[in-house]
């Protein structure tokens, strides 16, 4: 029976669910816009995110406060070795697309493999009950888990907001992202702006992971599929465009799960990869926003340049 | 002597694996992992066309193959007219959505597994004449693989890796040529899969899943991807490593990410301290048989 | 003189940069036409809207009198329009031969059923092609270099393999961008001799150059382009007269 409380809360809880969802796609996309690289080892970086804070407050029984700082600094740490041992060499090689691709994805196996030597493969949590305290705000049941998620999540996107507008690194960020040789002429350092783009999305990760796993069961290859709706969110929102991830992620987030209103709750997994699917055949370069064509002119526009610029040298042996 | 048997199987099947995954990933550049899913077709479709249709085996097997050939032209037609990069997320999300859907519809036996799937030649001509069929597929796919590669497609397929735009412009069309290997190395995944199916006759969802993947692409990465004998020599390697550790008599929660563990470590090994994996392919692409014609100054 | 490429109202702009303005230019069978302008003017543009690198704004163009604006890339090339490439593109791991035999406008093996049940046609095509191709090799006199690799060949030489590979589609029309830049010696005086050989076989070319010597003893005809749009045609040395056009080739 579909009741006007019914909807509001399976609206309410969908949205809170959402909070690590936006954070997860933000990670995704940020690493995408500015460093250029389809992450997939953000899956590694999310388990190890998760077992560190498991292993804080679970095993070691310290409170919830280590666990959430040992999340934070284990996914930067993980972030800053893939790019400084990973992506960095990777660059200095030259190493083809494909080469790339491969590495991040062999990397989220191999450390979901590890997780499941050391932690097992049964799902785990971070807190030895996932139960948290209800209270009713008109006839919707708000849990206490829910309130500080969104918060949380807000949070993060505020700064992340004003770290990338008004701080000169992140400033620094949009413009190697846009262009990153003419960045390097104006003398910014591409190597430390790719680490710091790194680090924040380390950051981003870690606080999603600790909501995530304070919420629900998470086992090695739990974070495989959570990242495949990042992407899938950021397929949808427009490649590049960080904001769209966002959004999208919780447009999907709620549509996800709200489904529990229509469909089998064991068919709700399935439908990420129908967004998938529909992202990559409807929505390949995103929702259009007149931002999205900006950005792709931009592109085209530098390739045409780089033709121009790769020819100015012999250009002039023949001048007459 | 039935143990032999089994393992010739599962290392012909590796080489018919590997090799046609070469195809994709090493001769055609294109980055997708989801080979199992094919293999997963191409079991499923036979197996349950032979015991619930009344469909004989052998045509269920061409009909298996030509499933998956078909899956892999839906996946990689809308993703690769877009770009590349699509590829690998859409078939990484068909090879998990359909081993999701797998799991949760009755008819494939679910999350359990398919069983009691009808046998083929075992019983009429032997074990022995099983074992000759599948080695014979592995061979014939080393062979094929090896005749497009040197020949003039393989030649384009090389023009096409180093500069698409410059390939097109010469009136090439690359992405038929990309869906088109695509699809003809999935439907060797495909007959692989029906070939696994009605000798082991049982499958389960779960031995399709992201291991797999590893598994062969460690073989192609580690025996030497873009070599006719890379993946062979890979596929052998990782067939009999797996079998040395079952014998170590480790518990069965372990035996599943150690393996995984082993075949993505060795991955990332070879990236970097040998990227051109055991078998090195030259950098010059080589015609299977030179003309008499060409040497003339 | 009849035409065989037509360019109607080409626009095209990313973001705020016009590269092609208006453009209409007639490519007429058995002629050479000069690109000049400086750089920037949208030369290389032009050849990129012509061969569909990328997709114009607005206006038409044919090729023998068939609508070819619509058409991606490959499917221009098939019906007969070739082009070479500033930065060359060749393919660095075939050998010059190899490169030139992905060249023809209907590739042999280019089917991958063709080559499971048409093995004997798909022969006797390659063995054509590959004496279409030492033909043209000897015609551009890199016969000598056939089964070296691309790569290690001088810049001239380089040169020379990237328009003879474009001569294998054996096209209606010929877009050549910068052959002579960096070409010295003995390769420039065979550039010369092949890109006027080809004219004279009753092909349209286009040649996008800034060498003024190469456009003057070359071309029938000038185009000079500035900012996208086409602002003067003529005789070559009219145009380089033309002390207006001096002014905006050179800057101020």
């Amino acid at each position: 029976m579909l009741t006007f409380d019914t909807i509001a809360q399976v609206l309410w809880t969908s949205l809170a669910t959402s909070s690590y969802l936006v954070l997860f796609a933000v990670a995704f996309a940020l690493v995408l816009k500015v460093n250029q690289i389809f992450n997939f080892a953000q899956a590694a970086v999310m388990t190890i995110a998760f077992y560190s804070a498991h292993a804080v407050v679970s095993m070691a029984g310290q409170p919830g406060v280590l666990g959430f700082l040992a999340a934070l600094g284990s996914a930067m740490l993980a972030a800053a070795i893939l790019e400084i041992f990973g992506f960095r060499s990777l660059r200095r090689r030259r190493a083809s697309q494909m080469f790339v691709f491969i590495f991040t994805l062999i990397v989220s196996e191999l450390v979901a493999y590890l997780a499941m030597l050391i932690f097992g493969t049964w799902p785990t949590t971070i807190f030895p009950s996932l139960f948290w305290p209800v209270s009713l705000v008109g006839n919707v049941a708000v849990s206490a888990w829910d309130v500080p998620a969104l918060g949380a999540m807000l949070g993060s996107l505020a700064l992340l907001f004003v770290f990338l507008r008004y701080s000169q690194p992140g400033r620094f960020m949009i413009a190697v992202a846009d262009n990153p040789d003419l960045a390097e002429l104006y003398g910014i350092e591409k190597n430390r702006i790719y680490l710091y783009a790194m680090l924040i999305a380390g950051l981003l990760i870690g606080v999603g992971m600790f909501l995530y796993g304070s919420r629900a069961q998470v086992q090695a290859t739990t974070s495989i599929e959570l990242m495949l709706f990042a992407i899938a969110a950021t397929i949808i929102g427009g490649i590049g465009n960080v904001w769209g991830a966002a959004l999208t992620a919780i447009v999907l987030g709620v549509v996800q799960n709200g489904s529990v209103l229509f469909i089998p709750s064991e068919w709700q997994g399935f439908l990420l990869y129908v967004f998938l699917f529909l992202a990559i055949v409807f929505f390949p370069n995103g929702v259009k926003l007149p931002e999205r064509k900006r950005g792709l002119a931009r592109k085209v526009a530098s390739v045409d340049l780089g033709e121009g610029a790769a020819a100015a040298k012999p250009a002039t042996a023949g001048e007459g | 002597m039935e143990y032999i048997y089994t393992l010739v199987i599962l290392i012909a099947l590796g080489v018919v694996l590997a090799s046609s995954f070469n195809l994709i990933i090493g001769y055609a550049g294109l980055v997708s992992i989801a080979h199992p899913v094919f293999y997963a077709i191409g079991a499923y479709v036979s197996a349950l066309l032979a015991r619930d249709h009344g469909v004989p085996v052998p045509v269920a097997m061409i009909l298996g193959a030509l499933a998956a050939m078909a899956a892999s032209i839906a996946v990689a037609l809308p993703s690769l007219r877009v770009s590349g990069d699509y590829l690998l997320i859409a078939s990484i999300g068909f090879q998990l959505g359909l081993l999701e859907a797998i799991k949760n519809v009755s008819f494939t036996g679910g999350a359990g597994g398919l069983t009691n799937i009808p046998p083929f030649l075992i019983q009429t001509a032997g074990r022995e004449a099983y074992v000759a069929l599948v080695v014979g597929v592995a061979v014939l796919t080393v062979l094929l693989t090896r005749s497009i590669a040197h020949g003039p497609y393989g030649r384009a397929l090389s023009a096409m890796r180093d500069d698409e735009l410059a390939f097109a412009a010469l009136g090439r069309n690359a992405v038929a040529m990309k869906v088109a290997v695509f699809a003809l190395g999935s439907g060797l995944a495909g007959l692989a899969g029906a070939l696994y199916a009605h000798y082991f006759r049982f499958v389960t969802p779960e031995q399709f899943e992201l291991l797999q993947s590893a598994a062969i692409l460690t073989m192609v990465v580690v025996g030497g991807i873009r070599t006719t004998w890379g993946p062979v020599v890979g596929a052998i390697l990782l067939q009999a490593l797996p079998q040395a550790i079952t014998f170590l008599d480790l518990p069965v929660a372990l035996l599943g990410p150690l393996q995984g563990l082993l075949f993505t470590g060795l991955v990332l090994v070879f990236m970097f301290w040998r990227p051109q994996g055991l078998v090195a392919a030259g950098e010059f692409w080589r015609p299977s048989r030179e003309a008499p014609d060409v040497g003339r100054p | 003189m009849s035409a065989v490429l037509e360019i109607r109202g080409l626009d095209k702009r990313f973001g705020g940069i016009v590269v092609a303005d208006a453009i209409d230019l007639t490519l007429s069978a058995g002629r050479v036409v000069g690109l000049i302008g400086p750089n920037g003017a949208g030369k290389t543009s032009l050849f990129n809207l012509v061969s569909g690198i990328f997709p114009a704004d607005a206006g038409t163009i044919t090729l023998d009198g068939e609508r070819i604006d619509r058409l991606k890339t490959h499917r221009r090339a098939a019906r007969g329009l070739s082009r070479t490439w500033q930065n060359l593109r060749l393919f660095p791991s075939l050998s010059v031969l190899d490169n030139l035999m992905v060249g023809p406008r209907h590739y042999p093996g280019e089917k991958l059923w063709r080559l499971a049940f048409d093995r004997g046609g798909v022969r006797r095509r390659e063995a054509e092609t590959r004496r279409r191709a030492l033909d043209v090799l000897e015609r551009t006199g890199l016969a000598a270099v056939a089964k070296t690799r691309a790569a290690d060949l001088t810049f001239g030489q380089q040169k020379l393999v990237g328009v003879a590979r474009a001569l294998m589609n054996e096209s209606r029309c010929l877009l050549l961008d910068e052959p002579m830049a960096g070409v010295e010696g003995h390769a420039y005086e065979t550039m010369q001799r092949v890109v006027r050989d080809v004219a004279a076989s009753g092909v349209a070319v286009c040649v996008v150059e800034h060498n003024v010597a190469f456009i003057r003893d070359l071309c029938d005809e000038g185009v000079f382009m500035f900012a996208g749009k086409v602002l003067a045609r003529g005789p070559v040395a009219d145009l380089i007269a033309d002390p207006r056009l001096t002014e905006l080739y050179f800057g101020t």
